[in-house]
């Protein structure tokens, strides 16, 4: 009884607490979200008004087209290059550095200094290294003796190289998240947890592998799904870097791209645009979803 | 254990899925872009029409009306706000000339406000309201279907009426380029047109006449041959397959060149185009080409042009330069600042050389399009501030301002009486190279070909045709390139027709 | 493996090589960036590795002429109004699931955590339109309100709140300690760390932030850093030394936050938030 009554006269005091982030988040949130889901059936004119409806089947139409499989293709590939190398190096220097030595405090600062650059000054910055006629790695002679493709066409617009130009960039610029999350991991386990296997007599790499990783796995997990959910959303580095190209093979025309890019063909439709982004929603509900349980049931968590 | 099953279950339902559709599109293409979700809609339905299509003129009085007059009733200033998309030197130039505006007068005072370019200006409109838009925007010359199918503007061509302006002057292609349905939508404002950059030095160096540029690609492909075999140069030309310039707008003045029509409709300029033509004979022959150029090595192809200007950055690469491009004139002054700052080492500012485009093949076919902006008026149901804006877009239209314009710039002035006076007219007897944009466009008669193509989704086609050109110069088919690309441009016109008439 | 029956001396170079070659890797793009920054435009493209000339005119162009100091204004005014406001509302709401009892409470917590999953593509075009239709075009309002509440940190919050034994808090209301007490005495002390590293992230990602601010602004005078940034870019390619300094002046004021809060930032995390 005292229970009920205590439910119900906290009512005021939780709507007072939740109220304005509930608001924010049903307004700018929820509501596009459902807003969009409704346009991607429709087909408005280039000011976004006079919608009409075309039909749920203009969803499948998007599913089946070229330009959205091969915007998705691409995002996976983006997202395989520079989620599983980012989170190894990031746990490796984490690994490495996480140790009271002489000097590990400024590589420590050094590795995780790039979470302070935004996207725009990571690319520019980038972009001035690979750009093929005023960039520092064009003009470096004996360099591009070796590796041609770095002035013909340039790292940015070879197809072979493009993404992964985009991908090392980004994985330059999401460094910084990562050493700083997973430092955070490793010193929350406690000290005992490693000197235990160290008497235990298991090497370095064992101890690794069998101690460490499974006692970081929270932070590994939410990392990965963090990491991913950005390559899955990545529009900055490609805007600012190729453009979406080279083309016509479109090498860097991930999803986002393709409905935000200047090259981008839906532009002027809201329709299609909506019905790209809802469809990219739900692939990266499925892919959270996905990682959590696939690699949550192998997370350990404290104590 | 049930998890691990059902994870699994779960890994396995979501690859099923991913192949499943990955193997949907393997049939035949498919584009975003489907005809079949392109019709319109139940309600008023129309079928192809059987008779030719006559001209859709607008009445002026059915649109707002502009009251040149309504100024001088008013006593406190009127603040209006212009959107624009210069950058850089251009900028600047703009700048100056608002300053010279605002201190000339105290009716009207503008702010200026830089958008970032064309497209972020262009898109930034679109998507707002109707309250939250200037007073006056610039908008991009492929954008005139677009912006007047936004029924938000005062037209022009009112208060051109009301004022009683003569426009007698004007570059009749300039005012024609933003004219259609019998009114004139927009003042054009900063003109330009494509010309040939080109490196005198390396001419002479190869044995050529510095001062006598190729007038065709087939000169240009004897004069890159003889390039290439001195040395003096690694590459005759430069090419590069951006849509607003080597890949989407080039195609477009190449066929105005040649006095062919880009799409049907008399190039959208009758009614609505509703098929591009450049899958023809044309088009096939002019990116048979470029690709022998490029596989001959006597043109690079420097990629899609993100920057913009990498085309112009190729003349200045330090190993293996090219000799010519072809680019905007509105680039001439920003080139010469450049150059004067040394990025090219060795080259000094009278070492550029500037001639006309060069026509297709073996032609001899002057003239250009319009390219650049224009100026819009638009609606806010307030005739004093449509008179303010109109003051203010006749100020920029002045000879004088013009011709100041044109000089700092390398835009073409949008009026034969700038050249007489000012900066400009100094500036081409001092400096010829700024009047070949000029000489272009006033070299050949207006008509619908000539005119150059209004399209509803004229950038998009661009895009299109600008990956038809970098396939092809990369090696691929001509004919399949172009109608690949002319059937995605299509169906984004029936699109846009659905879903915007 | 070899390496752990090897002399401490081979592992402790193998450790140092590793971390240096990464280092100058991370370091890299920052050393051209700066050397171009304070090199003249006639200078920038002979020779990128080193510093053969030296002007801080670039840099003062930059500031001046691409109007960082106004738009560094506007980005420090919308990342601190961000910042604060997301840990009052994220403290309240998280407090609220932690320890109120209410009905409906799974069902309001799911809504929120739902508003983690949904990416930034499919809310910008409609919020924009809203954001127009307030008149919140140009304002602080617009480039902030969208911002001030996230699920990310109540998640984050509301797990270190449910860390707090129980018997804390009945003794707490045996002191005749309401929510409102118990609030400011015990649980906000308690997470300060984690608020610590809240608000850094918050005050990192409000910062950097790129797309928003270039939609919804369309008067200079509002402009942010990284907008700034990239009209500096599309403006003078011709001058990339002016873009690297440019580049620098927007991102060294954040570099000093988190060199001189990193400790901190570690710490907030490590309180046990990350573990989920």
């Amino acid at each position: 009884m005292a229970i009920k009554s205590r439910r119900l006269r906290e009512i005021p005091l939780a709507m007072a607490m939740l109220g304005p982030s509930l608001l924010v988040l049903i307004t700018f949130v929820l509501y596009p979200l459902g807003k969009a889901v409704w346009l991607g059936q429709q087909m408005c004119d280039v000011q976004g008004k006079n919608c009409k409806s075309v039909g749920w089947g203009q969803y499948t139409n998007v599913i089946k087209s070229d330009q959205f499989q091969h915007a998705l293709w691409v995002t996976v590939k983006f997202a395989m290059i520079t989620v599983p190398i980012g989170l190894a190096l990031g746990v490796g220097l984490a690994v490495l550095a996480d140790k009271q030595l002489r000097g590990m405090r400024f590589f420590r600062t050094i590795f995780s200094s790039t979470i302070a650059t935004s996207v725009a000054v990571a690319s520019l910055m980038w972009l001035f290294l690979l750009q093929p006629s005023v960039g520092v790695l064009a003009n470096l002679g004996w360099l591009h003796n070796i590796f041609p493709v770095i002035k013909e066409p340039g790292l940015l617009n070879d197809s072979g190289t493009a993404l992964w130009s985009v991908g090392i960039s980004s994985i330059w610029a999401n460094l910084g998240f990562t050493f700083i999350l997973v430092t955070a991991g490793l010193q929350s386990v406690p000290k005992e947890m490693h000197e235990s296997a160290y008497v235990d007599g298991a090497g370095g790499w064992m101890r690794f592998t069998n101690v460490t990783l499974p006692l970081i796995s929270p932070t590994l997990l939410f990392t990965t799904v963090v990491l991913t959910s950005r390559a899955f959303q990545a529009y900055g580095e490609m805007d600012l870097l190729t453009n979406g190209g080279p083309i016509p093979q479109d090498s860097t025309t991930s999803v986002t791209y393709l409905i935000y890019g200047s090259s981008s063909i839906i532009k002027n439709n809201a329709g299609l645009q909506a019905a790209v982004a809802v469809l990219l929603f739900v692939i990266l509900l499925a892919l959270s979803a996905l990682q959590f349980r696939g690699f949550g049931k192998r997370v350990h968590y404290g104590s | 254990m049930k998890t691990p099953n059902k994870s699994r279950l779960l890994l396995a339902g979501l690859t099923a899925s991913a192949l499943l559709f990955a193997s949907c599109g393997g049939g035949g293409s498919s584009s975003i872009i489907d005809p079949g979700t392109t019709k319109a809609p139940a309600s008023g339905d129309s079928s192809a029409p059987t008779e030719p299509p006559t001209t859709v003129a607008t009445p002026l009085a059915s649109l707002p009306a502009c009251d040149t007059t309504a100024l001088d009733s008013v006593t406190d200033t009127i603040d209006i706000t212009f959107w624009h998309g210069m950058n850089g030197d251009l900028e600047k130039a703009l700048i100056a000339l608002t300053d010279e505006y605002n201190a000339s007068q105290t009716k009207v005072k503008v702010s200026l406000e830089n958008q970032g370019g064309y497209e972020q200006t262009l898109d930034k409109y679109l998507q707002s309201s109707q309250d939250s838009r200037p007073d006056m925007v610039q908008a991009p010359e492929y954008a005139v279907q677009v912006m007047s199918d936004t029924d938000s503007n005062v037209p022009v061509g009112a208060c051109l009426e009301s004022a009683a302006y003569d426009t007698s002057d004007f570059l009749p292609k300039a005012l024609n380029q933003y004219f259609t349905e019998g009114v004139q939508w927009s003042m054009p404002f900063n003109v330009s047109d494509p010309v040939l950059y080109y490196n005198k030095k390396v001419f002479e160096a190869a044995g050529l006449d510095p001062n006598k540029p190729p007038t065709n690609m087939a000169e240009l492909r004897t004069m890159s041959q003889a390039i290439v075999d001195s040395g003096a140069a690694a590459f005759g030309l430069s090419l590069d397959t951006g849509a607003d310039s080597g890949g989407g707008w080039f195609l477009e003045q190449w066929f105005a060149k040649l006095g062919e029509l880009y799409s049907d409709n008399d190039n959208g300029r009758l009614a609505p185009s509703t098929k591009v033509n450049f899958d023809g004979q044309t088009g096939i022959d002019l990116l048979t080409e470029l690709q022998a150029l490029v596989n001959d090595g006597l043109a690079y192809n420097v990629g899609d042009n993100a920057s913009g200007q990498d085309a112009l950055l190729k003349l200045a690469d330090a190993e293996k330069p090219a000799a010519m491009t072809i680019s905007t004139s509105a680039a001439l002054g920003t080139v010469l600042t450049t150059v004067q700052g040394g990025l090219i080492p060795g080259i000094t500012t009278d070492d550029i050389g500037v001639g006309p485009m060069p026509a297709p093949g073996d032609a001899d076919a002057p003239g250009a399009i319009v390219g650049g902006a224009s100026l819009w008026i638009v609606n806010h149901d307030d005739p004093a501030k449509a008179a303010a804006v109109w003051d203010f877009i006749s100020f920029l239209i002045t000879a004088e301002s013009q011709s100041t314009w044109a000089a700092a710039t390398g835009y073409v002035p949008v009026r034969s009486s700038a050249l007489e006076v000012g900066a400009i007219a100094e500036k081409y007897k001092t400096d010829p190279r700024f009047k070949v944009a000029y000489d272009q466009l006033s070299q050949v008669a207006d008509t619908p070909a000539s005119l150059g193509a209004i399209l509803g989704p004229q950038r998009e086609i661009r895009t299109l045709s600008a990956r038809a050109i970098a396939t092809v110069l990369q090696g691929g088919d001509v004919a399949a390139a172009l109608t690949d690309a002319a059937t995605q441009a299509n169906a984004l016109l029936s699109a846009y027709i659905a879903a915007n008439q | 493996m070899a390496l752990d029956t090897a002399p401490k001396g081979w592992r402790s170079f193998a450790r140092y090589s590793m971390l240096t070659i990464v280092a100058l890797f991370i370091l890299f793009p920052v050393y051209t960036t700066v050397i171009a920054a304070l090199k003249p435009g006639n200078k920038v493209l002979d020779n990128p590795l080193l510093p053969n000339a030296f002007t801080l005119d670039v840099l003062k162009n930059a500031w001046t002429g691409g109007r960082l100091g106004r738009y560094l204004m506007n980005t420090t005014i919308v990342a601190f109004i961000v910042t604060s406001v997301q840990l009052v509302t994220s403290i309240a709401s998280a407090y609220a699931f932690s320890f109120l009892k209410f009905p409906l409470k799974r069902l309001v917590f799911g809504i929120f955590l739902s508003t983690m999953l949904v990416p930034l593509e499919v809310t910008l075009v409609v919020n924009r339109r809203t954001i127009d239709s307030l008149g919140w075009l140009n304002s602080f309002q617009g480039l902030t309100v969208p911002f001030i509440a996230t699920a990310f940190g109540t998640f984050l919050l509301r797990q270190v709140f449910m860390q707090i034994p129980p018997d804390l808090r009945e003794a707490a209301q045996m002191d005749g300690l309401g929510h409102w007490g118990f609030m400011k005495e015990v649980a906000i002390p308690l997470v300060r760390p984690t608020l610590g590293a809240l608000g850094l992230f918050s005050f990192l990602a409000s910062w950097n932030q790129y797309l928003w601010p270039s939609l919804i602004t369309t008067e200079d005078d509002m402009n942010t850093v990284q907008t700034g940034l990239r009209h500096l870019a599309s403006s003078d390619l011709d001058k990339p030394n002016l873009i690297m300094a440019g580049t620098i002046i927007a991102a060294v004021p954040i570099l000093i936050v988190l060199v001189v809060f990193q400790k901190q930032l570690v710490r907030g995390l490590t309180a046990g938030a990350v573990k989920g």
